[in-house]
């Protein structure tokens, strides 16, 4: 490994001395003189017909600027992949969280008080929850004019699954269900929109991916873009759930509209209600195994899109494309749909569809291992990929496949002790209170990156001082790159302070402004450090390589793009076979659990994680993302679910119903293990790992339940309730 | 809408205050809108997530759940009062060393609960820090780093060598997490 001066160690975070004494600035936070305040009226019903919108009563009152609805939005219309959302609902809601109005007023007060005056008549339309019922094709459409509810299918065929099904001595069924998620972020949605000193329409929000949102916003106004500009100042937690639009048009809309500052800031209930959630699916795995062997997978999954498109088109092909594991496994058949309901719309949201298949995939390992009388460490370590390995969809593994190393550090570090081929499972007799207690691991993996042949790009622009010897004095890193809290702008600080032998002080990176800073793409996919890193380490090349004699300053803007160096392709209609991803991070994880027979209450003693990051940037930061990583898996294995009641309003509607783990819930001990296996297209040889860290969390928690009362829990959240009814059914003999 | 107002005086990091403020305002949207004091967020508004608490006579509360006239007369220390004369306070250094801070949202809320924690308990255990943190929601670090921050901080605090060694560079890579409060002195 190469010697590196700031890249590797743990640099303090660029950002840490704002946000510790109050400084640090969020939407919310953001004030101007004369500025107005807006409500949404939100539809409330779930699927219906506007018959009448009455806004003159809110109109009336003193203090109202403006109220507005569809007819003021020149192109009603946004999306992040399909335009298939309206800014404001025009003709029919299709689920509660859906803005049919906004209204202007002098104070927060008045426009909350005008809200409630708004009329608006509705005519039901019939309901459809179950994506199940809603992709029959006697259902009644969602959207009129498609052929059916079903938004998309994709499939991978690879071998023969059923002449090796039929081959098969082991052949294991079951059927996985995990739920809506809610971000929780704990930020609420906020922004201040005006018009600036050039007259641009300006959007001070959280956004993800803030060049994208200018595109949708200057495309509902029919502004150029030029005349759009975004601020993405601090921003308080995202994990998905800022890359969709949430209030940035309806911001935009009303500064443009009132010519004039206006500021919008949702409450909690707001913020739970109208942003869309992670994916439920059901998923049906049918594997078999002939000596010893898995060779057959054959897997089906069908995802919630709920109203609307979001980025369903890519989240459920990402699923697809992990469906099995990062296993060798040489029969695959999957199947995977998305289908529209009246639910909120699903989006990203940490891990993008590849945290949903381990919770099946990692737990039918363990069934395998356990009725062929094997380990489940060498059970895996037989199937695991390895460097030059195949995947499903037919492409070589990228290269730097570190996975068996996670698998071997976790189990080993939780206690599992290798004797000659076998692994064996450390003694855990129940403690002393009754609780029994149980081990077990997973193993899982995702991308980095954009995948199926998009060109995933990153621009930096890079200002260097030059001292007069022409060697660099300070610098200046431009680039649009949304600090989501997961360090990106101490990272890409690393990059360029290594790039151009500086202090990390002596790197000023500049924070998102899509006027002056350069698009970046996302702060999704865990794509930053290896995309926006080879941008930032590039663009410091050129800028040192153009240097001349006698030259104080030097610049230079690179766009590094992902299909130039390690190109993917889009899946085959028929057979799924393509290049799907840029490269991959590979993380194991092993829990330790107490449960209580009598309640079913769980409690996580302790956990390992170990990650292949390719190179850990900051090894205090990737602890950071691991403790959070592990406390959001915890959430997913444990306690949470957004729920919804019969009629289609939402029944989880703030943090008093929607629970996520406290300090607590956590397990007091975490150990974290960092495997460097490079690849060698990553800056520095870095991956990624931000979504990573959670994607075994909740297999390992399930494999350690099971290990712990030997019933199976094929639905999330494993609360006390489920895990109780298992228990009881297995009294009684009765499978789940 | 005639809103019933009263007048206060609130003392806040160290500052008088003479306002007058309607009976339905939270002390939390006097410090924020009327005060300018942003530092302190607004989580959930219902007293769930503790992003709000600031430290009233010594102790944590959450300011929107207080409402404004109840804080009459009363010292109120919030983020912005922590760091006194440009230095910071030993809780804000060992959050910034220990990686505690990541979105930053939750972060003065954990620092007002932990002051309040480490006035009344200058060398708590780390379970009682986890039980005074458990108020306090954070969705991005899963509070191991901000546990191994308050325990610093209890050391720094006891120990008195804010800004001495260690306050100047981050913590090694694979630094062994800090001992108990109380070790070493």
């Amino acid at each position: 490994m190469r010697e590196t001066r700031s890249v590797g160690r743990s640099v303090r975070r660029v950002d840490a001395v704002a946000k510790v004494t109050g400084q640090a600035r969020y939407p919310a936070d953001y004030a101007m003189p004369g500025m107005r305040h807006a409500k949404v009226v939100w539809a409330g019903e779930p699927h219906a017909r506007i018959l009448g919108l009455d806004v003159s009563a809110a109109l009336a009152l003193p203090g109202v600027v403006a109220v507005l609805t569809s007819r003021d939005v020149p192109h009603n219309e946004f999306g992040l992949i399909d335009s298939d959302q309206q800014v404001l609902a025009a003709d029919v809601v299709r689920w509660t969280g859906e803005p049919v109005a906004v209204v202007v007023a002098e104070t927060e007060e008045l426009a909350e008080w005008a809200r409630d005056l708004v009329k608006v008549t509705y005519e039901p339309l019939p309901l459809l929850l179950d994506p199940i019922r809603a992709m029959a094709p006697e259902a009644p459409l969602i959207h009129a004019g498609r052929a059916s509810n079903v938004l998309a299918s994709w499939k991978i065929r690879r071998g023969d699954v059923d002449a090796a099904l039929a081959e098969a001595d082991l052949i294991i069924e079951a059927e996985y269900h995990v739920p809506f998620v809610e971000h929780a972020y704990l930020q609420p949605e906020a922004a201040l929109g005006y018009l600036d000193e050039e007259g641009r329409v300006t959007v001070v929000a959280a956004g993800q991916w803030p060049h994208d949102d200018v595109r949708q916003i200057s495309h509902a106004l029919g502004l150029p873009r030029e005349q759009v500009r975004e601020i993405v100042p601090y921003i308080g937690g995202a994990f998905g759930g800022r890359e969709d639009i949430s209030l940035q048009i309806l911001v935009a809309l009303a500064a443009w509209k009132t010519r004039g500052p206006v500021k919008m800031v949702w409450t909690r209930e707001e913020s739970m209600r109208c942003h869309g959630k992670r994916h439920p699916f059901t998923m049906r795995y049918r594997w078999g195994a002939r000596d010893g062997r898995i060779t057959a997978a054959r897997v089906e999954l069908i995802a919630d899109a709920g109203a609307y498109s979001s980025s369903s088109r890519a989240v459920v092909p990402g699923a697809l494309s992990v469906a099995v594991g990062p296993y060798n496994i040489p029969n695959v058949w999957v199947d995977a749909c998305v289908v529209h309901t009246n639910n909120p719309p699903t989006m990203a949201m940490r891990g993008f569809g590849t945290a949903q298949p381990p919770v099946a995939y990692e737990q039918h390992m363990d069934r395998f291992a356990r009725a062929l009388g094997e380990d489940p460490v060498s059970f895996r370590l037989k199937h695991l990929w390895e460097e030059g390995s195949v995947q499903a969809t037919g492409a070589p593994v990228p290269p730097g496949v570190g996975v068996k190393e996670t698998l071997r550090q976790a189990a080993q570090a939780i206690g599992w002790r290798p004797v000659g081929e076998r692994w064996v499972k450390p003694d855990l007799p129940p403690l002393p209170d009754g609780r029994r207690r149980g081990v077990g691991l997973a193993t899982a993996f995702k991308n980095v990156g954009y995948s199926f042949g998009f060109h995933d790009r990153s621009t930096a622009r890079v200002t260097v001082d030059l001292d007069h010897r022409g060697e660099p004095e300070r610098a200046e890193v431009f680039i649009g790159a949304a600090e989501v809290g997961m360090g990106v702008h101490t990272v890409l600080v690393q990059i360029a302070a290594e790039g151009l032998e500086l202090p990390t002080d002596r790197v000023k990176l500049h924070v998102v402004d899509t006027s002056e800073t350069p698009n970046a793409g996302s702060s999704s996919a865990s794509r930053h450090t290896f995309i926006s890193g080879n941008a930032v380490m590039e663009a410091c090349r050129r800028a040192l390589a153009g240097r001349t004699p006698g030259q104080r300053r030097v610049e230079a803007e690179y766009t590094f793009d992902s299909q130039d160096v390690r190109p993917t392709t889009d899946l085959d209609r028929e057979t799924g076979g393509c290049n799907p991803h840029i490269t991959y991070g590979y993380v194991t994880q092993a829990a330790e659990v107490a449960v209580d027979p009598v309640t079913g209450l769980v409690e996580v003693l302790r956990m390992v994680s170990a990650q292949d990051v390719g190179r850990a940037m900051n090894p205090l930061m990737i602890e950071g993302q691991v403790g959070g990583g592990l406390s959001m898996g915890l959430g997913y294995a444990l306690m949470e679910e957004f729920k919804l009641r019969d009629d289609g309003r939402v029944r989880t509607r703030n943090f008093s119903e929607y629970l996520i783990p406290t300090t607590l819930d956590l397990p007091s001990e975490l150990t974290s293990i960092n495997v460097e296996v490079p690849d060698p297209a990553g800056p520095y040889g870095a991956k990624g790992l931000g979504e990573h860290v959670m994607l075994p969390t909740a297999p390992a928690v399930l494999n350690a339940i099971r290990d712990a009362l030997g019933v199976d829990i094929n639905q999330l959240p494993a609360g006390p309730e489920r895990i109780w009814r298992a228990l009881a059914a297995a009294r009684k003999g009765v499978s789940q | 809408m005639d809103l019933k107002e009263v007048d206060v005086e609130l003392f806040v990091n160290g500052e008088r205050h003479r306002l007058r403020v309607g009976t339905d305002e939270s002390l939390l949207e006097v410090l924020r809108d009327r005060l300018g004091l942003t530092g302190t967020k607004e989580g959930c508004a219902a007293g769930d997530c503790g992003t709000c608490t600031v430290i009233m006579d010594g102790r944590a509360v959450l300011s929107c759940l207080v409402m404004a006239f109840q804080a009459d007369g009363h010292r109120i220390t919030t983020v912005e009062g922590l760091a006194q004369g440009g230095k910071l306070h030993p809780l804000q250094e060992s959050f910034v060393e220990h990686g505690a801070v990541q979105c930053g949202y939750c972060t003065p809320g954990m620092l007002m609960s932990a002051k309040a924690l480490l006035d009344a308990d200058p060398s708590p255990s780390r379970e009682t820090i986890r039980e005074a943190l458990s108020g306090n929601l954070c969705r991005c670090t899963g509070y191991y780093k901000i546990i191994d921050a308050v325990e610093d901080g209890a050391r720094r605090l006891a120990a008195g060598t804010a800004g001495g060694p260690g306050a100047g560079a981050g913590p090694a890579a694979g630094a062994p997490r800090p001992g108990r409060a109380g070790e070493g002195r």
